[in-house]
């Protein structure tokens, strides 16, 4: 099982974001490296939810987001190693849409959320064709 | 050519050996992801659809600008360029509807608003499924407005034609995919639901109208009416759209006009040629003791007008006879026969076969009544007509009025007001008519009995190959059987 290192910090600030965001989904990138099944997380990035017409459970990230934080990270010595997005008054599981538009090799962090708060925070990752969930680690 | 980085996101560089760039020689785009292909086995598949286009859900971009809004893979390339290639990260949490749509959408063919236009002008319906208030806003024109709830069971008298097109519509798309399932599921075999729905419709400046709407008086009037949604806005308005033809003013007349008078049936048209009389008062609850004397017609319209005002009356102050009869049934939607007598119900009967009308039929006598529906053309059902059950006329021994036989006051008020309800079901289209079917009511035991009734293919008048056989004199036909 692999590990995600994220720390308090970085997780605190995604949460705001989702709960700034409910009741529309957000969504983002995570920056930093990855190396022997391990991701660590430097940076945790806000991006456009293109999808406006159902950000209630929709997202699609904004290739122009992805395209500068590619940068970004490429010229720091990192990558995007992640993507993390909400699911408004929904469980944390990678849902069936997520499935089929996931890529490999990427951590996906999902948050669910509803008008209390945060309910949960996982994170999962392609193994063939279904996800597996990875370890939260500070 | 021009030497350019191919930049590769994590994703993809188990094809590239993990390496994150690759040099390439290219003078295009495509050319660019060729060549990558080409160097690095199963990558292009991920990039590229098998004819050749960039996947749906991926991205690249030249530099800071995506191919798409450039010339696509044609865009030139020039030396040093950076091509990126951006995984579309997209995703959401699935709810069971939308699996449910996913399906949906895979059997349900959808079309265009404009599509949905030319298909409705080739004959097709156009299904209106959204909400009353929504569609108050405005709906395409000529839409069956048949509301999402009950269209099941409203759909076949609007559509009876099961190879007939159809078309459904809601605001978004959405609900229109799952009422097209439905309709599919009742046999239309010709089923679509239109892309976008009604917004799009209006977005892309197709014809709109906006349904009339019930002012706040008349809404207070029928609130009753409107509280129950198998009448509800529209059936109101369908009623008070409706004509209907009482053949007599007189104890079948009296209570069906009343009462349909109230419900707001639009116009009444009203056939007497009689006068009121004393006699007529212990049951004809239309006229007065002051108007005694004075003509049915214009006592009905008194009574009626005053009950309500928004109720057209229109009076024949006429004997019903051949040279007459489609003159005045013309026009009106249904017939309401409260006639006392043999020619006149034959003549009624002929002329509502020929002209397709349902004919709502009651007689009384002394202690009995009965009440059915004649009407051959009824879509959901083939009926019987009068001359099937009575080819002829009986011996008038046998069928005394209630001059001779006297009937109990308060009977054709049953009888009346079972012929006013069936009125109002046809014209609503809801519930079962009594299409082959006759209710006798027997007073004194208290008892309703139903006795089905069945149409003779061979009638000629509405038989399978009848063809209508003309009027005939009604008065000598009934005559000559009786002596």
């Amino acid at each position: 099982m692999a590990t995600l290192q994220l720390s308090g910090e970085l997780k605190a600030r995604i949460e705001n974001l989702v709960r700034t965001g409910y009741p529309h989904e957000t969504c983002g990138l995570l920056i930093g490296r990855q190396a022997n099944g391990t991701v660590s997380v430097t940076e945790a990035l806000a991006a456009r939810n293109l999808n406006r017409e159902r950000a209630r459970d929709r997202f699609e990230l904004d290739p122009q987001a992805f395209l500068d934080a590619d940068r970004h990270a490429r010229d720091t010595g990192q990558e995007v190693v992640g993507i993390w997005h909400s699911h408004p008054d929904h469980p944390a599981r990678p849902s069936e849409i997520d499935r089929s538009l996931a890529w490999p090799g990427w951590s996906y962090v999902i948050l669910s959320v509803s008008r209390d708060g945060i309910q949960d925070f996982r994170s999962w990752r392609l193994a063939g064709n279904r996800f597996e969930e990875e370890v939260i680690a500070p | 050519m021009s030497t350019v980085t191919i930049r590769i996101p994590m994703p993809l560089r188990n094809y590239t050996n993990g390496a994150d760039e690759v040099k390439v020689q290219a003078a295009t785009v495509g050319e660019a992801l060729q060549f990558l292909g080409a160097n690095h086995d199963g990558i292009l598949s991920r990039v590229l659809s098998p004819e050749g286009e960039l996947r749906q859900f991926v991205n690249v971009f030249v530099g800071s600008q995506n191919v798409r809004a450039l010339g696509g893979l044609a865009t030139p390339l020039a030396e040093g360029q950076v091509i990126s290639i951006i995984p579309a990260v997209a995703g959401g949490a699935t709810r069971a509807r939308d699996v449910r749509l996913m399906q949906l959408k895979s059997v349900i063919p959808e079309v265009t608003p404009g599509e949905a236009l030319a298909m409705q002008a080739g004959g097709a319906a156009l299904v209106d499924v959204r909400e009353q208030d929504e569609i108050s806003q405005g709906s395409p024109p000529g839409a069956m407005r048949l509301g999402r709830g009950y269209l099941e069971l409203r759909i076949e008298d609007a559509v009876p034609d099961f190879d007939r097109p159809v078309v459904t519509l809601c605001n978004g798309g959405v609900r229109s995919l799952f009422a097209a399932e439905d309709l599919r599921r009742l046999g239309y075999r010709k089923v679509f639901s239109m892309a976008g729905g009604f917004s799009r419709w209006k977005n892309e400046g197709l014809p709109i109208e906006i349904p009339p709407r019930l002012d706040a008086p008349t809404r207070e009037r029928y609130s009753r009416h409107l509280l129950m949604p198998e009448v509800g806005e529209a059936g109101q308005m369908r009623l008070m759209q409706s004509r209907v033809l009482l053949i007599g003013a007189g104890g079948l007349g009296s209570p069906a006009a009343y009462y349909l008078a109230a419900a707001g049936v639009g116009t009444l048209g009203v056939v007497d040629h009689d006068v009121v009389d004393r006699s007529n008062l212990q049951r004809q609850i239309l006229h007065t003791d002051a108007r005694v004397g004075t003509s049915k017609v214009s006592s009905a319209r008194q009574t009626l007008e005053a009950l309500n005002p928004a109720v057209k009356v229109v009076g024949y102050e006429a004997h019903l006879e051949s040279r007459n009869v489609e003159e005045i049934f013309s026009g009106f939607d249904l017939v309401v026969d409260g006639s006392d007598n043999f020619p006149t119900r034959y003549l009624v009967n002929d002329a509502c076969v020929k002209l397709g009308l349902p004919n709502v039929h009651g007689s009384v006598y002394r202690f009995e009544g009965q009440v059915t529906v004649f009407w051959p053309k009824y879509s959901r059902q083939r009926g019987p007509c009068y001359r099937c059950l009575y080819p002829e006329p009986p011996p008038a021994e046998f069928a005394p009025s209630c001059a001779e036989a006297g009937v109990l006051g308060v009977l054709p008020g049953v009888i009346g007001l079972l012929q006013a309800t069936e009125a109002v079901k046809i014209l609503l289209g809801i519930g079962e008519p009594l299409v082959g079917r006759l209710l006798y009511f027997d007073g004194l035991r208290g008892a309703f009995t139903e006795l089905a009734l069945d149409r003779d293919p061979k009638c000629r008048y509405c038989g399978d190959n009848a063809r209508f056989p003309g009027y005939v004199d009604y008065e000598r036909f009934c005559a000559n059987v009786a002596a």
